[in-house]
C-alpha cells in the first residue's frame, strides 16, 4: 500500500488529537440524537464552563506529566489559594479584583515552588512529595481559615461575575481556560524552553548530560502548575461562590490527571500536548453532561469516566506499539538498501 | 537479599525504620503530655480498631509497590465489595455468604486490575486511576444514594469483640492484623514468592531472564491487594454497621502513605513488612496524639503528610552533606600531599 505520508490530510489523521476529536463528535451525535435539547446553546455553554477549571489546571498538569513528574496536590493548592483570596476579600470588601487574582496565583505559585524544591533538590519522587503536600496544603486551608467557610455574600461581586458576565458573550472563565491552553501550547511548541521540557521528559539522563538543568526545569513546571491552580482557585470561587475548607478542590487531582491522560499525554513523560488535554477535558465534560441530559442515572458518571480512561490508554498504547514497529521496520529496510 | 548473606550478630535497627520509630516515640511522648490516659494500654489497644483497615490495605500494597506497580484503586475496590455485601444482604442472603461474596468481589476486581496491566502492558498508575473511578462508580450504581443498615446483631461490632478477654485484652481486628502481618512477613521475607517479588521490582527484565514469571508475580500481588480490600470491606461494614457508596473514600492515600513511610521504595525493589507495620503505628500515634490535643482531622492528615516528606527528605539531605564532607576531605588530602610531594 503506497501512501503519501507527508500530505497534510494524512498528518492530520495520524495525530493523536484527531482520534479524541472524532470520539467527541460521535458522542455529540449520540447524545444529540437521543435528546435534541442537548444541542441548545445554554447546555453547550454549561458544558464548557463546567470544564473551564479542569482545563486551566490540566494545562499546567500536562507540562508536569511531560517531565515524568506528577502533581497530586493541585486540588489542595487550589484550595489554599482560593481560601487566602477569599479571606482577603472578606476583610476588605473593595480590594481590586485584579489584585485578588494576582494574590491567588502567587499563593498557588508558592505552593508549586515548594513542590518543585522537594522534587528537584530534595530528590523525592514527585508522586510521594505531592502525596505529602496534598495533605499538608489541605491542612493549611484549615489552619488559615480556622474551619470557617467563606459565604457567597462575602465573595466580591466582581469575582462572581467572572463566570457570568462576558466580553463578546464568552464568560471570562472560558477566556482564562483558552488562555492557559494557548500558553502551554505556545511554550511547548514555539519556545526553546518548551523543547527542553520535552527533552528532559523523554530522556532525563540524556538531557542532563547535554547540559540542561533538570532542577530548574522541574521547579519551573511545578511553579507553573501551582500558578494555574491558583487561577483555578479564582475560577472555582467565581463558579461556586462558596469556599468550604473541606470541599474546595477536593478530588480535583484525579479528575485533572484523568483528563490529561485521556488527552494522550504519556504518564511516563516525554509526550503530550495542550490541545489533547483541552479535548480530554471537553470529552469528560460532554460525557458527564450528556449522560445527565439523556436521563442516565448520574451514578454512572464515575463508571463512564473510568472506562473512558481505560479505552483511551489502551488505544493509545496499541497505536504507539504499531508506530514503533513501523519505525523499526523502516530502519531495517534502510540498512538492507545500504 | 538479607537472607542470602550471613546475619550480623549484633542487632541493628535498619535505616528505614529510624524515621517511623522516631515519629512513633515523639508522638507517644507528645500525646502523654496532652493527657495522662493517652498511654493507658486498654485505650491504645481499642484505638487501633479504626486503623486496622488502613493497615491491612497497606500490607497488601507493600507487595504491589515492591513489584514496581501501584494500586490506587484499593479504596474503590473496598467500596464495590462493600456494595456487593450490602446488596446481597438486602436480598436476604445469609450474612456469611455475603461476606464470602464481598471478599470474592475484591479478588475479582484485583485480578481485573492485574490482567489489564499485564495483558495490555499499560502503566499500573493509569489503570488503577481508571479503576479508582470505575469501581467507585460501580458502588454508586449499586447503592445509589441509599444507606443499607440493619445488619444482624452477631455481624455488627467486629471491632468491639475480644479474642483474649481482660484488661487491656486483644480486640479481634488487632488480632487479625497481627496474624496477617506475620503471614505477610513470612511470605515476603521467608518464602520463594517474596524473593521473586523483590527481583521483579528491582529489575523485571533480568528477573524474567532468570526464569521468573514476572507477570504471574505481579498478577498475584494485584489479586492479593484486591482480596485484602474485600476483607477490609467486611470489616468496615461490621464496624460501621451500615453501608453507603462513599465508604472508605480517600483511604488509598493513607495506605500508600503508610507503605512509603515504612521505607518501601515507590519505584519497587525495596521494602519490608516490618516497615509498613511500624509506619502504620507511627501514623496512628501521631493522629491519636493530635486527637487528644483536639486538633482537626484534616490537620492530622497534614501532619502525617509533612512527616512523610520529612522521612524521605532527611536521609537525602544527610547523605548529601556526608558526601560533601568526604569530597572536601579528599580534596584537602590531595592538596596537602601535593604540597609536601
Amino acid at each position: 500500500m503506497q501512501l503519501n505520508l507527508n500530505s497534510k490530510a494524512s498528518i492530520l489523521f495520524r495525530k493523536r488529537e484527531f482520534g479524541i476529536f472524532v470520539f467527541i463528535l460521535i458522542l455529540l451525535l449520540v447524545f444529540g440524537s437521543l435528546e435534541p435539547r442537548f444541542f441548545r446553546s445554554d447546555n453547550m455553554s454549561a458544558i464548557l464552563s463546567s470544564v473551564g477549571i479542569l482545563m486551566v489546571v490540566g494545562a499546567g498538569q500536562t507540562l508536569v506529566i511531560v517531565t515524568r513528574n506528577i502533581d497530586l496536590s493541585v486540588g489542595s493548592t487550589l484550595g489554599v489559594s482560593a481560601m487566602v483570596m477569599g479571606m482577603i476579600a472578606r476583610e476588605n470588601q473593595d480590594f481590586p479584583i485584579v489584585g485578588l487574582i494576582v494574590i491567588s496565583m502567587v499563593v498557588g505559585g508558592i505552593c508549586g515552588l515548594l513542590n518543585g524544591l522537594l522534587v528537584s533538590y530534595g530528590k523525592i519522587p514527585a508522586i510521594i512529595a505531592t502525596l505529602g503536600t496534598l495533605a499538608v496544603f489541605r491542612g493549611v486551608v484549615f489552619l488559615v481559615s480556622d474551619n470557617v467557610q467563606i459565604d457567597p455574600n462575602d465573595v466580591p461581586q466582581g469575582i462572581i461575575s467572572l463566570s457570568t458576565t462576558s466580553p463578546f458573550r464568552i464568560p471570562w472563565l472560558l477566556i482564562f481556560a483558552f488562555f492557559s491552553i494557548t500558553l502551554v501550547w505556545y511554550i511547548s511548541s514555539k519556545t526553546l524552553f518548551g523543547k527542553r521540557i520535552y527533552a528532559v521528559g523523554s530522556n532525563p539522563e540524556g538531557a542532563v548530560s547535554r547540559g540542561l538543568s533538570f532542577n530548574k526545569l522541574t521547579i519551573f513546571v511545578f511553579i507553573f502548575v501551582g500558578v494555574l491552580a491558583g487561577l483555578g482557585g479564582v475560577l472555582y470561587t467565581a463558579r461556586y461562590a462558596t469556599i468550604n475548607p473541606a470541599d474546595v478542590g477536593r478530588g480535583l487531582e484525579f479528575e485533572v490527571i484523568s483528563a490529561v491522560v485521556i488527552g494522550g499525554t504519556n504518564i511516563f513523560g516525554g509526550s503530550g500536548t495542550a490541545l489533547g488535554t483541552a479535548l480530554g477535558c471537553i470529552l469528560i465534560g460532554i460525557l458527564s453532561n450528556g449522560l445527565t441530559v439523556v436521563g442516565v442515572s448520574p451514578f454512572w458518571k464515575a463508571c463512564a469516566t473510568g472506562f473512558l480512561i481505560l479505552v483511551a490508554v489502551t488505544i493509545d498504547n496499541l497505536v504507539r506499539k504499531r508506530q514503533e514497529e513501523k519505525f523499526l521496520l523502516a530502519i531495517r529496510n534502510q540498512r538492507v538498501v545500504k | 537479599m538479607s537472607q542470602l548473606t550471613k546475619q550480623d550478630a549484633r542487632f541493628k535497627v535498619p535505616g528505614y525504620l529510624v524515621g517511623p520509630i522516631l515519629i512513633l516515640v515523639v508522638a507517644l511522648i507528645y500525646g502523654s503530655l496532652g493527657s495522662e490516659y493517652f498511654l493507658d494500654p486498654s485505650s491504645i489497644v481499642f484505638n487501633t480498631g479504626r486503623y486496622i483497615e488502613i493497615g491491612l490495605l497497606a500490607l497488601a500494597l507493600t507487595f504491589v509497590i515492591i513489584n514496581g506497580d501501584i494500586d490506587l484503586s484499593v479504596a474503590s475496590t473496598l467500596a464495590a465489595s462493600a456494595a456487593v455485601l450490602a446488596k446481597l444482604f438486602e436480598r436476604n442472603v445469609p450474612i456469611l455468604w455475603c461476606c464470602v461474596a464481598s471478599i470474592f468481589t475484591g479478588l475479582v476486581l484485583g485480578l481485573i486490575n492485574g490482567l489489564i496491566v499485564i495483558k495490555f502492558g499499560l502503566p499500573s498508575l493509569v489503570v488503577t486511576l481508571a479503576t479508582l473511578a470505575l469501581y467507585r462508580g460501580l458502588a454508586q450504581v449499586m447503592l445509589g444514594d441509599g444507606v443499607v443498615s440493619d445488619y444482624p446483631e452477631n455481624f455488627v461490632g467486629f471491632d468491639q469483640r475480644l479474642i483474649i478477654g481482660g484488661n487491656p485484652g486483644l480486640p479481634a481486628p488487632l488480632a487479625l492484623f497481627i496474624v496477617s502481618s506475620l503471614f505477610f512477613y513470612y511470605i515476603l521475607h521467608r518464602s520463594n514468592y517474596g524473593i521473586k517479588n523483590f527481583m521483579t521490582g528491582s529489575n523485571p527484565s533480568t528477573a524474567s531472564f532468570s526464569g521468573i514469571s514476572v507477570n504471574r508475580v505481579r498478577l498475584l500481588a494485584f489479586a492479593l491487594s484486591g482480596t485484602m480490600a474485600g476483607i477490609c470491606a467486611v470489616m468496615i461494614t461490621s464496624r460501621l454497621g451500615s453501608t453507603i457508596s462513599n465508604v472508605g473514600l480517600g483511604l488509598e492515600l493513607l495506605a500508600i502513605t503508610a507503605v512509603v513511610l515504612g521505607g518501601t521504595d515507590i519505584f519497587g525493589g525495596r521494602g519490608s513488612v516490618t516497615g509498613t507495620v511500624v509506619a502504620l503505628f507511627a501514623i496512628m500515634a501521631v493522629r491519636e496524639a493530635l486527637v487528644i490535643q483536639d486538633i482537626n482531622g484534616q490537620v492530622q492528615d497534614a501532619a502525617v503528610g509533612a512527616l512523610l516528606i520529612l522521612t524521605v527528605l532527611v536521609p537525602t539531605i544527610r547523605s548529601t552533606f556526608i558526601e560533601k564532607r568526604k569530597r572536601s576531605k579528599r580534596f584537602n588530602q590531595a592538596k596537602s600531599t601535593n604540597m609536601t610531594g
